[in-house]
């Protein structure tokens, strides 16, 4: 049985509904990520995990108990701010003893728990540190501190690497993965960087407009999308429709489409992306060719990117600069069996 | 431009203001000073001397400080939750500050006369405290220590909401969200966090509170009695009644060094509370 399970949760105000019969459940130790763009509800979603509000419908249930009205303080669930949140007035220490402050625990063993966790997050002699005399990743790990030594039963992290330089984000995540094998809690990320949450989760569930799209592994999520919106979110740009003729897959210009991945339907959008196009002189000889004409040529350094005009909608098309097409020149596409994707039509 | 330049740019800046603040301000204070100290030619300290001997200055002053204090104290409890729920819960934000700040649209005279009507034998607390059988009569509410107390906080309440809203405005949601995540209940909370870190806030709203009971001369002269003089009527007393100027600067000489001692302690206990409170 999962976890964590929120079922038909509506979330919002009145004229603004972000969540509507929304569910989602998360397995005991698993790193779940929910990616999407600014809007999609899922920091509403970690929000209401995490207690700071409540839905307008529907139940959240943790370790099989009804959490739905559980105050915010009795959750015991551990939450990384993007802003870090840390008591300005408090030291390092006294921010990361707070939570254990509260539960009582005996003054010794506050210090050692404390101690133990800096030491984890390599916080070492900081302790009588405030936090505005630390760096960005710094206050971040105590951060990280004070929300581990509660030994929280659920991680909830809300963009917590958004605010960090590249470099740093890189660091931090490896981190916190790190982290969550050696302590083996569950979290729930939120983040709108695909390859920062490709990179931690075992489970993404990738949002748009209030519901989960798809929830999968990462790699699953790469290779087979299962709507449009993700497709385009990983890196497909090309989609053209397809329909079965007699048996055979068909682009709408007629030309037969052999597709390595079929399945049983009569009518899909495939798509490829844009470095899984060959781009040929026009008559070659190819599987899935496709005959075009050259719209747009922009160079990217190790690859020439091509926008290409074809009977059954445009393509764009990264090649190596091996051959250069000028601007209007006549081209073959030719779109590779085994790495077309078949999607559903998009019927939202 | 260059650095000389640039930096008779700013003197030009800060000469109108300064120029005034030491023709108005300062050599009038200094002056004031300097003649209670000099009342003739010669260095004494008898005015002060007299005044710390006098038991009517002594009973006065303590007055003062105590109503004072006291006035300080409930405006710091009234004013408190007032800020804290503009600043968090309320959706009106604009309109609840307008109420707290209304008062000061009025003059206070206005608002004493109003205590009076309020107060008085027959106002309505007296009416009230008569027909519900708490008392067979009406209660003197009025010129005593009580009823200035009164209009010294409805006075100088808005400043400390004021004060108080302006740096728990700037207390982000999350701390609060991060402390409740943390096992803190709501209070809790509030008294870990908010209170501390509104506290430079609580200073400046007590030091202005504090200050303005001290000088207040329209509230005590309305709603107090003769017998219950405090340091400000004491020096409108001796300067205009009794003409005796140099008394009255080392009166008021002894009110400024009051305020400045008491802003200075309410400044270190903030440090106490928060060390990193400015």
């Amino acid at each position: 049985m999962a976890l964590l399970e929120l079922s038909h949760i509506t979330a919002g105000y009145d004229k603004n509904i972000i969540l509507r019969d929304f569910n989602l459940s998360v397995n005991r130790g698993d790193f779940v990520s929910l990616l999407g763009s600014s809007g999609c509800g899922k920091t509403t979603t970690l929000r209401l995990i995490a207690g700071f509000s409540e839905p307008n419908e529907g139940t959240i249930s943790f370790d099989g108990k009804d959490i739905t009205h559980v105050p915010l303080h009795k959750r015991n669930f551990g939450f990384v701010f993007q802003s870090y949140a840390l008591f300005p007035h408090m030291t390092v220490f006294d921010n990361v003893a707070f939570g254990l402050k509260m539960r009582k625990v005996p003054k010794a063993e506050i210090r050692t728990r404390v101690m133990d966790m800096l030491r984890l997050v390599d916080l070492e002699g900081f302790e009588s540190r405030y936090p505005r005399e630390m760096s960005g990743g710094q206050r971040q790990r105590v951060a990280l501190a004070r929300a581990m030594v509660i030994r929280p039963d659920l991680m909830l992290f809300d963009e917590p690497l958004s605010n960090l330089d590249a470099k740093l984000r890189v660091k931090m995540r490896v981190e916190i993965r790190r982290l969550q094998q050696e302590l083996g809690f569950t979290a729930i990320y939120v983040t709108h960087d695909q390859e920062e949450c490709f990179a931690i989760s075992d489970q993404v569930a990738i949002m748009n407009g209030g519901v989960i799209e798809q929830m999968d592994t990462p790699a699953h999520i790469f290779n087979a999308p299962k709507t449009e919106f993700i497709a385009h979110f990983v890196g497909f740009e090309n989609f053209f429709r397809l329909t079965r003729v007699s048996g055979q897959l068909t682009a709408e210009n007629g030309t037969p489409m052999h597709v390595a991945l079929d399945r049983s339907g009569d009518a899909f959008t495939g798509c490829i992306r844009p470095e899984d196009v060959q781009i040929l002189p026009p008559g070659s000889n190819a599987l899935n060719g496709i005959p075009g004409e050259v719209l747009v040529s922009t160079f990217l350094g190790r690859t020439v990117q091509y926008n290409v005009r074809t009977a059954i909608g445009e393509f764009v098309v990264k090649a190596d600069q091996s051959q250069v097409y000028p601007l209007g020149a006549s081209v073959l596409l030719e779109l590779s069996a085994n790495k077309i994707i078949l999607i559903n039509p998009s019927n939202h | 431009m260059t650095s000389r330049m640039r930096k008779s740019f700013w003197l030009l800046l800060v000469l109108p203001g300064s120029l005034f603040i030491t023709v108005f301000m300062l050599i009038p204070l200094f002056s004031v000073v300097i003649s209670t100290f000099f009342p003739e030619s010669s260095f004494t300290l008898s005015n002060y001397s007299g005044l710390i001997r006098n038991v009517y200055f002594q009973q006065v002053f303590g007055r003062s400080v105590r109503l004072s204090l006291l006035s300080t104290l409930l405006c710091a409890l009234l004013g408190f939750p007032c800020a804290y729920y503009i600043s968090r819960y309320s959706k009106h934000k604009g309109i609840m500050m307008a109420f707290a700040v209304f008062p000061l649209f009025t003059s206070p005279v206005i608002r004493s006369f109003s205590w009076m009507v309020i107060l008085g034998k027959k106002g309505i607390i007296n009416q009230f405290l008569v027909a519900s059988g708490l008392f067979a009569r009406p209660q003197s509410l009025l010129y005593n220590e009580f009823s200035m107390t009164v209009g010294f906080v409805q006075l100088f309440l808005p400043q400390m909401i004021l004060s108080l809203l302006g740096v728990m405005d700037s207390i982000p949601e999350d701390l609060t969200e991060a402390a409740g995540s943390l096992g803190a209940t709501r209070f809790v909370s509030f008294l870990r966090i908010i209170f501390p870190l509104s506290v430079s806030g609580l200073v400046t709203g007590s030091v202005l509170v504090f200050t303005g009971c001290m000088t207040a001369y329209t509230t005590p002269q309305l709603l107090g009695a003769t017998d219950t003089q405090v340091l400000s009527t004491m020096v409108y007393q001796y300067a205009m009644s009794l003409r005796d100027w140099t008394q009255a600067s080392a009166i008021a000489v002894v009110m400024i060094v009051v305020t400045m001692l008491v802003s200075s302690v309410f400044n270190r206990l903030s440090r106490k509370i928060n060390p990193l409170a400015a």
